[in-house]
């Protein structure tokens, strides 16, 4: 029978000047898989903090098995088998994975010699459990981001916990090795945990949860109930207050235009071998593959960041050496869209202005020999508005905004250099349906508008959204090119088809 | 390659330790005095001292930090233990063991006033190198302490056996027992937790604060031990001991491979950095070139240490060794 283990009921908290929670209740079931929805700022972080111990609740309170408690942080969560897997990776590169799965354990002594026989025996059990053929002994540095995803799952699931929370989980992972994480999640459901599970994908959420809280504006849109008889558009419709736009997918066949961006037999530094792949003008090619396919790698390789160590690479038609980014955003035009805009993209501490010029300073300076903010600001202030980025000044710390509008500051940025050829490297993690949806018309619209665009998601649904083709790329080589047919069944099968085929070779 | 043989050369002490070997070859060659006993036991005394002050940084190293106070608190503990066995009379094992927790308390209070405050190591060590200086220099009047006592000033010219000093006996302890914390104590692997990834060990439980204030307080007893052992070396309680210790302490680390961002150092590899840059000094000596050089050649070591480091890890780091 399934009865309730945690429950969450009307809180609050408050930060200087916000009520970022406003009464909300949870409560979660064993034997259940429960969603939690939001949208970015609706208030899911701060009432997965309260949960794990992060922060305290200014009002209501917390029940495990029906008896209120306290969690005075997150040992103290830990302590009472409150397990979380976060959203950033949390764990110590250099470290064993044995380590680095009993390191709360090692917590409570800090003088007592620490056994490496015993705690790699009792890691491998659970790395058993979980399926995972991975030595305890192996630093967790050279693992894949999938593996350490595992290693994390193993690290709560060794505190016992009962309830575990899964904070986008999915992010960083392909299709396949979230049908990998799906199975290991639904065996531990059936064995009685309960599973509190946070993810921006509605398709995901759909497939494993059974019951769903929804969150927006820090209030409760609906509070534990069962995702039966919930599609899609009302998951949309509670999250956002509204339904959802329509796909406005439409077929395009930008072949005929002429080759923006064009890489034969390119062989690179990082290890690509023989790489074909054409991009033209007004046309968004899709660059598909599993973590560790080698994508980021190729963009940067392009974008002169790492040596192209043989075949050629054609900007325009015309052969081109790239020697440095510099060399590649300002002499031949093309822009790239970090992955990671907190590390790559974006300078945190500095104003909206300043990171959406800095593609733009040596333009200007060549005629002005001095920068003022002043032309800046003429020069970046229309794409700031066209991307409609909610700010209350352009003087506004980027630090400070919401990831959506960090996305789009760092899309005005390239906007802002006139680039016509622009590589966008996962352009949705940790962005919500709504910001994802202007994203994508965004993007359409820039190919549009003719430029050339390379685009790297590994959110199947994004791609098939978006690109005219997609190149299959596998570990450092091209698998294959597909015509996309807008039609989500058909296009996943024929991408993994394409990956699988060499995986069985 | 067998696979034995790659993971030694794999290991972080391997290549200072081939450079070791090929300086000791290399000199011993031009100047087979070099290897004489004498020589060797004057070796042994620098590098029993400067291994204890590049083991006091190493500790703030391995947690993403730095200590700028490593001199000043290594003076302000040599002094106080030459000055509580002149003024007040001391037996030197009192003497040494107040100095010695003098030191610790030094480390400390850098270690407190940085887990409490959140500001940078950089800034708060450079605020107590001056404070504690300035003790130095207010108690002494920048006058030395002559008062040592003979049997520490025997403890430090004396060999234990062959050309082996007394003076190697604590440092060699506390190399070993450095190497049990950091390899097999909880504590040791917090530390390294923190400097490698303070945010997912602090989610782990671990209390950042006090993993912090330990390895301050850690290098505070180590500056201080180096400084107990100078005076015994030199005889006399120096004001001005500790003050050219800085850039040692980072030099040794480094060329040994240690990550200035935290998260990883080696005990090994750090002695055998000190012990290249003994036999470098050591060299310039033996064949008259101008000991001033010593801090050129120094800095030329640094950077080649630091260049040769960024070559390996981008080796390690490449996509394609991972599983």
């Amino acid at each position: 029978m399934t009865q309730t283990v945690f429950e969450a009921r009307q809180v609050s908290k408050f930060f200087p000047g916000v009520k970022a929670l406003a009464e909300v209740s949870l409560d979660l079931h064993t034997g259940s898989i429960h969603a939690l929805l939001g949208e970015n700022g609706a208030g899911k972080s701060p009432l997965i903090k309260i949960i794990t111990g992060v922060y305290r609740p200014d009002e209501g309170e917390l029940f495990l098995d029906g008896n209120p408690i306290a969690l005075t942080g997150p040992r103290d969560a830990i302590a009472n088998r409150i397990g979380v897997v976060h959203q950033e990776r949390n764990l110590i590169g250099r470290f064993s994975v044995a380590e680095n799965i009993h390191l709360e354990r090692l917590g409570a002594f800090p003088l007592k010699p620490i056994d490496y026989a015993a705690l790699n025996r009792m890691a491998s059990q659970w790395l058993d459990e979980l399926g995972l053929d991975i030595d305890p002994r192996t630093p967790v540095s050279r693992l894949s981001v999938a593996k350490m995803q595992m290693v994390e799952i193993a690290k709560a699931l060794s505190l016992r916990s009962r309830v575990l929370l899964l904070d986008e989980p999915t992010a960083s992972l392909t299709a396949h090795e979230t049908d990998i994480l799906f199975a290991l999640l639904r065996k531990l459901r059936d064995t009685g945990a309960s599973l509190l599970f946070v993810s921006h994908k509605l398709e995901e959420v759909q497939e494993i949860c059974d019951r769903v809280t929804v969150l927006r504006d820090g209030r409760n849109a609906c509070q534990s109930r069962s995702m039966e008889g919930l599609g899609r558009q009302d998951l949309v419709r509670m999250m956002i207050g509204r339904g959802e736009d329509a796909g406005r997918w439409t077929a395009r066949d930008r072949t005929g235009n002429p080759v923006a961006l064009q890489l034969s037999e390119v062989s690179t530094g990082l290890g690509h071998r023989n790489v074909n792949l054409a991009v033209h003008k007004g046309e968004i090619v899709g660059l598909y593959g599993l973590v560790g396919a080698g994508r980021t790698e190729l963009a940067k390789c392009i974008m002169g960041k790492f040596p192209i160590t043989g075949g050629q690479l054609r900007v325009g038609g015309t052969p081109v050496v790239i020697r440095s980014v510099a060399d590649a955003i300002h002499r031949h035009g093309i822009g790239y869209l970090s992955e990671d805009r907190k590390q790559e993209g974006l300078v945190l501490m500095h104003s909206v202005l300043e990171n959406a010029g800095i593609t733009v300073w040596r333009q200007l300076a060549r005629w002005l020999a001095a920068l003022t903010d002043g032309t800046i600001r003429t020069k970046v202030a229309p794409f700031i508005e066209k991307l409609e980025v909610k700010t209350p000044s352009l003087d506004q710390t980027v630090g400070n905004l919401s990831g959506g509008n960090q996305q789009k500051i760092s899309v005005a940025k390239w906007l802002a250099a006139g680039v016509d050829i622009l590589i966008v490297d996962e352009p949705s993690v940790g962005i919500d349906i709504k910001t994802k949806a202007y994203l994508h018309d965004l993007l359409r619209q820039l190919s549009d508008d003719g430029t050339a665009i390379l685009l790297i998601t590994s959110d199947m649904p994004e791609m098939v959204a978006l690109a005219d083709r997609i190149v299959v790329l596998n570990d450092y080589r091209v698998e294959g090119e597909l015509i996309n047919s807008g039609q989500y069944d058909t296009m996943s099968h024929a991408i993994m088809d394409l990956i699988h085929r060499v995986e069985a070779a | 390659m067998s696979p034995g043989l790659s993971r030694i050369v794999r290991t972080d002490w391997f290549g200072p330790f081939v450079i070791a070997l090929a300086a000791i070859a290399i000199v011993a060659a031009f100047n087979p005095s070099f290897l004489s006993p004498l020589n060797i036991q004057v070796l042994l005394l620098a590098i029993s001292i400067n291994a204890l002050i590049a083991f006091s940084q190493m500790s703030i190293i391995a947690i993403g930090q730095m200590n700028l106070s490593v001199g000043a608190i290594g003076g302000l503990v040599a002094i106080s233990f030459a000055g509580m066995m002149e003024v007040w009379g001391f037996p030197a094992p009192v003497a040494a063991t107040l100095a010695l927790a003098l030191g610790l308390v030094c480390g400390l209070l850098n270690g407190l006033v940085i887990a409490w405050t959140g500001i940078s190591a950089f800034i708060i060590t450079l605020a107590s190198l001056s404070l504690y200086k300035g003790i130095n220099l207010g108690i002494t009047q920048a006058q030395p302490f002559y008062g040592v006592l003979d049997a520490v000033k025997a403890f430090g010219q004396t060999n234990v056996l062959g050309p082996i000093p007394w003076l190697a006996v604590p440092t060699a302890i506390v190399a070993l027992l450095l190497w049990y914390m950091f390899n097999r104590l909880p504590v040791g692997r917090f530390i390294l937790a923190v400097g490698g990834n303070q945010h997912a060990a602090e989610l782990s439980g671990i209390s950042v604060g006090f993993t912090v204030t330990v390895a301050h307080a850690i290098s505070g007893l180590l500056a201080g031990l180096a400084g107990i052992l100078l005076v015994a070396r030199l005889q006399i309680g120096q004001p001005t001991i500790g003050d050219d210790w800085l850039i040692l302490s980072f030099a040794a680390p480094v060329i040994g491979g240690a990550v200035l961002a935290g998260g990883h150092v080696s005990i090994p590899a750090t002695l055998l950095g000190v012990v290249i840059v003994a036999i470098i000094t050591q060299a310039l000596v033996l064949f008259n070139i101008d000991p001033y050089l010593v801090q050129v050649v120094l800095g030329f070591l640094i950077l080649g240490a630091v260049g040769l480091n960024r070559f390996r890890e981008a080796r390690l780091e490449r996509p394609a060794g991972r599983i």
